[in-house]
């Protein structure tokens, strides 16, 4: 249908515009009368709850490696590549020299839900999961501190662990890794 | 000038230049790891490969190796050029241990970025990885030797650059490790330089572990104001925290260098006792009140006892701004001139040093690395401007000789002369030593000094060189060494050579405090003016007199004398603890631009690095930062202290408000040195506040040295600067503080026999105020007749009437277990 302003729409008279609201009026009504003998087809929220695939984005938790230790070694990537600035956190080193964060704080009221901080993640710790109802009207509930977000589970992977992989001494010593050779006796000149 | 073209753009540089660093005037950066502007071309990575199309060399070849050349015509972009550095770094990273996420050089690594830039992905490569163990290396600098991609850079530096031999590379080929023989702390007090060179993440700043990412700090140039040098650096905050230093460029002060109490010395800046709010009477009370009631006070106390009887004394570590708004306070307010220093032979010493710093004399630090004679007078470069020791390296590498002519055990990384002589007896050997050949007559009639052979020899090589500089420090030296240093320097100028002369100062901003000290000896030294009761309130602003004055008992009886006492500072120190009323103020790193005057007279300036502020860490129990909004920032209060004395001032019951004309104008029409301020696009690394001309025929003879002044059977006690431990600011961070050495009491041997005692003797130091029980050393290579003693934090020294004391055979007795 030409836009009121279109050229070509060239001149109306009055009584055309009549003919055309009329008819206008009629298929509405038409419409919601074939409809009254359908089944209808919305799901009602929140009385049913459609169960989402696993990849859906939505609330972020941080997830723990086999071993039951934190997976983030508060490196900084995700709150790096986050393109709304929502992740904080301050990196420390615990007793043992793991490196880990002391807090860590995602504002959920400002997170666009992108997975970009997942993507990013080098340990599989950040994770976004499908839960999505946490919605509240004090925006102060919304960010989240580490104690929100840390599950006791390994989230879409129970696998991986960083420090199997990493050259440094923490998940075993030095050549203990995978694809790692012993280390390097600077005692012997032997080959 | 040989010219060349590079990626089709045309240069001139000078000769010598490598094509690595033509190309980078061009803003055109090569890949590197081993080259670095700094320590040279070694030639040892193969990442620097570009194609040289034309001109007297063909082919790959490595640019840092290449001098550029008339005619050359190079590409960094030939695809010959970029699949073999493609190929070096896919070698290089092959046994990399990727593991930047717990790196700390992740985000600033130049593996990371040399890795992008050579366009290597994915490893290839199937076998297993090289791995190491690695070492513990002290409380400043973290090993985790996997990363290491042999570059050599942090050997070139530790062993070439610096002189220390206890840290280097081992084994061979693909096994190469660099650490030393076994774990331990590096022994070189220049060791954190290798954190800044490692281009990867093998060598990391320990104090700044785990802290964050380069992106995520506030980062800005800064100062270093743990010495008189004045090395710049470069300072990264976080959460209103301080957490790195590193050296910054700066071609005429450090070059690319700084030491590490420089690198290390800023956590007084975070200190937990640090003040934050404004005191009255050992109460925190609104600033407001604060402000009211010390002006209150003071116009009351000027109003009653004359404004003679309220002093001010600032200090050589403020900034030029600071200081000089003090004297304008002062001024407006009709009160006395401000002092800035409380040990007056302090100031009398750098008085003498600033008065005869002319252009065309004064060398900088970095000039230095270019003289062939240094004679050092006075001064242990190590302990007291530790950068001067490298400095003199490469002078000393270059084919230079330096001489040092000091009383102390001094070390330097290098072969050197050392004549060990007493403080009295610096002055005859130095005017011996620079009046040529036959200048040693001076000597050959009356003192039968076993070293006069060595001073003639020495004095014998400095006729033979072009450009000697002589280093005068302002520590033990008496106070007519510096004006002797100056006549010297003219003398050997008008004997056809160039020499230059530098001085270091008690303090980072001692020159500016020496520039605005009032003129002569008009003054009665301040102590006498508080023990006579003359002055009856004291505003202290940036000085703590408990940390330098020699004799802690007068000290106190004095300021016991006080009505009020008033004290700016930003440190915990003694004097905020006992003032009536503390105005907590800004360091440098924080809010305000400060400008700081070096020893050579160049005046630098250090914007903010942070806003200021509690540490976050300190603020929040709960470990993570407090979960409600502000509109200010928590801790936020401390001023500067200009913004202070505005305050005070127009709080006084008869309102006076500081002239409103610009502080530098103000200044230059006091002094016309300060007319020659420039900006800093004019002149990078500073202008200087040294006035230009030399009046022809100053030169007078210095009188004749004086005798040995010690009386016998008498030790001269010399209170000395160590590299940690003495130094205030230092003293407070808790990142030096692990690194001191136990203070220990040194002496010569000979001395030693006579009092029966040996190294690692405790013996008690009976002095004036008091006896003091230190460990002793006996050290070779001092002159007999001293003590050295250093102030150290660890150390109730503070018992000497002056700084130089002597103390009788019979003071100085063991004490039994
Ligand atoms: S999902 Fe996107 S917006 Fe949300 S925290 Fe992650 S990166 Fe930031
Ligand atoms: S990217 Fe992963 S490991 Fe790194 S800080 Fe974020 S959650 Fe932790
Ligand atoms: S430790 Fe660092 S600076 Fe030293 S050779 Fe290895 S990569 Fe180079
Ligand atoms: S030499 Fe002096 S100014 Fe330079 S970094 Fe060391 S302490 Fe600081
Ligand atoms: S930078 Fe040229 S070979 Fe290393």
């Amino acid at each position: 249908m030409p836009e009121v302003n279109d050229p070509r729409r060239g001149r109306v008279n009055s009584l055309q515009v009549v003919a055309r609201a009329t008819a206008g009026l009629w298929h509405g009504f038409m419409m919601v009368l074939w409809h009254l003998g359908r089944r209808p087809i919305t799901e009602q929220y929140p009385e049913y709850k459609r169960s989402l695939p696993e990849r859906t984005r939505a609330r972020i938790i941080l997830t723990r490696d086999p071993d039951g230790e934190e997976r983030c070694v508060a490196c900084f990537l995700c709150s790096g590549v986050c393109p709304v600035s929502c992740i904080s956190m301050a990196a420390g080193e615990r007793e043992d020299g793991r490196r880990f964060a002391p807090w860590f704080r995602i504002n959920f009221a400002r997170c666009i839900y992108c997975g970009l901080c997942e993507e990013a993640c080098p340990t599989l710790a950040i994770q976004l999961t499908p839960f999505y109802e946490f919605c509240e009207p004090d925006i102060l509930t919304m960010v989240a501190e580490k104690k929100d977000l840390l599950v006791d589970h390994g989230g879409k992977n129970h696998d991986y662990n960083f420090y199997r992989f990493a050259g440094v001494a923490m998940v075993g010593d030095k050549g203990a890794h995978v694809d790692e050779a012993a280390p390097v006796d600077l005692k012997s000149n032997l080959p | 000038m040989p010219k060349l073209i590079i990626d089709q753009r045309s240069i001139e540089v000078p000769a010598g230049t490598k094509v690595i660093a033509a190309a980078e005037k061009l803003g055109i950066m090569i890949p590197r790891f081993c080259y670095h502007p700094g320590l040279g071309s070694f030639g040892a990575c193969r990442m620097c490969a570009v194609k040289f199309l034309e001109g007297p060399v063909k082919g790959i070849e490595m640019s840092c190796m290449e001098d550029a050349r008339d005619g050359m015509v190079v590409s960094t972009t030939d695809p010959e050029a970029m699949e073999f550095r493609q190929y070096v770094i896919e070698w290089l990273m092959m046994h990399h241990p990727l593991d930047c996420p717990v790196c700390d050089e992740g985000g600033h690594c130049l593996l990371q970025d040399e890795t992008v830039s050579g366009g290597h992905g994915r490893r290839r490569y199937l076998g297993h990885k090289r791995t190491y163990h690695d070492q513990y290396l002290g409380v400043f600098v973290q090993h985790e030797m996997n990363r290491c991609i042999h570059c050599w850079r942090c050997r070139n530096f530790y062993q070439g650059f610096a002189g220390y031999r206890d840290y280097g590379a081992m084994q061979i080929g693909n096994r190469m490790y660099f650490g030393r023989y076994e774990d331990g702390p590096l022994e070189s007090p220049f060791a954190g330089n290798i954190i800044d060179l490692c281009p990867t993440g093998v060598l990391t700043d320990k104090p700044c572990r785990f802290v964050g990412r380069r992106w995520d700090f506030e980062r800005a140039p800064s100062l270093c104001l743990h010495c008189s040098l004045g090395c710049n650096t470069t300072g990264s905050a976080r959460y209103r925290q301080m957490w790195r230093q590193e050296g910054r460029f700066n071609e005429m002060v450090n070059g690319y260098f700084i030491c590490d109490r420089g690198r290390y010395g800023f956590a007084y800046e975070s200190h937990p006792e640090r003040p934050r709010r404004a005191r009255v009477a050992g109460l925190e009370v609104a600033w407001a009140e604060a402000i009211q009631t010390a002006a209150e006070k003071l116009s009351q106390i000027a109003a009653t006892a004359g404004p003679a009887a309220v002093a001010c004394l600032g200090s050589a570590r403020s900034s030029l701004e600071t200081q000089a708004t003090l004297q304008r306070f002062c001024r407006a307010l009709g009160w006395s001139e401000p002092r800035y220093f409380s040990v007056p032979s302090q100031e009398r010493q750098v008085k003498a040093a600033i008065a005869r710093l002319e252009a065309p004399l004064a060398v900088s630090l970095r000039e230095i690395e270019t003289a062939d004679f240094v004679l050092v007078v006075g001064a242990d470069p190590v302990n007291e401007a530790p950068m001067l020791a490298l400095a003199l390296r490469q002078a000393w590498l270059k084919g230079g000789a330096v001489a040092v002519l000091d009383p102390r055990p001094v070390f330097l990384p290098f072969e050197f002369e050392h004549l060990p002589l007493a403080p009295g007896d610096l002055e005859a050997a130095l005017e011996a030593l620079t009046a040529g050949a036959g200048g040693t007559d001076l000597l050959a009639g009356g003192s039968p000094w076993p070293l006069l052979p060595k001073i003639a020899a020495l004095g014998r090589r400095l006729t033979q060189t072009q450009r000697p500089v002589i280093v005068c420090g302002t520590g033990i030296v008496r106070e007519s060494t510096p004006g002797l240093a100056a006549d010297l320097v003219l003398r050997l100028r008008e004997a056809g050579l160039n020499a230059g002369l530098f001085y270091l100062l008690p303090g980072a901003n001692a020159f500016g405090a020496g520039l605005l000290s009032p003129a002569g000896e008009g003054l009665t030294p301040l102590m006498e003016d508080l023990e006579t009761g003359a002055v009856k309130a004291l505003m202290v602003v940036e000085n703590d007199p408990f940390w330098d004055y020699p004799d802690r008992g007068r000290l106190v009886r004095a300021l016991d004398k006080l009505e009020l006492l008033v004290a700016l500072d930003y440190l915990p120190s003694p004097t905020v603890q006992r003032a009536d009323i503390v105005f907590p103020t800004l360091t440098l790193f924080e809010r305000n631009h400060s400008s700081f005057v070096n020893q050579e007279g160049r005046l630098q300036l250090a914007p903010p690095v942070h806003l200021g502020g509690m540490p976050m860490a300190q603020i929040s129990p709960e470990k993570h930062p407090p979960r409600t909004f502000l509109s200010h920032i928590p801790g936020g209060e401390p001023r500067t202290p200009g913004e202070i004395l505005a305050e005070l001032a127009a709080a006084m019951p008869a309102p006076v408000t500081l002239p409103g004309d610009d502080l530098w104008d103000w200044l230059s029409r006091k002094n016309p040195v300060f007319a020659n301020i420039v900006s800093l696009f004019e002149s990078p690394p500073g202008a200087r506040l040294i006035p230009e001309a030399v009046p022809a025929g100053t030169f007078s003879p210095a009188a004749a040295p004086a005798a040995a002044e010690r009386p016998p059977d008498y030790l001269e006690l010399l209170l000395v600067d160590l590299i940690f431990g003495t130094e205030e600011l230092a003293s407070y961070s808790k990142h030096i503080q692990p690194a001191e050495e136990p203070p220990r009491l040194r002496m010569h041997p000979a001395d030693a026999a006579k009092l029966r005692l040996s190294s690692g003797d405790r013996v008690a130091l009976r002095l004036l105020g008091g006896t003091l029980e230190v460990d002793l050393q006996v050290a070779e290579n001092m002159a007999p007749g001293v003590l050295v003693l250093p102030r150290h934090r660890q150390l109730n020294w503070r018992l000497a009437p002056d700084y130089r004391v002597m103390v009788a055979y019979g003071d100085i007795v063991k004490v039994e277990a």
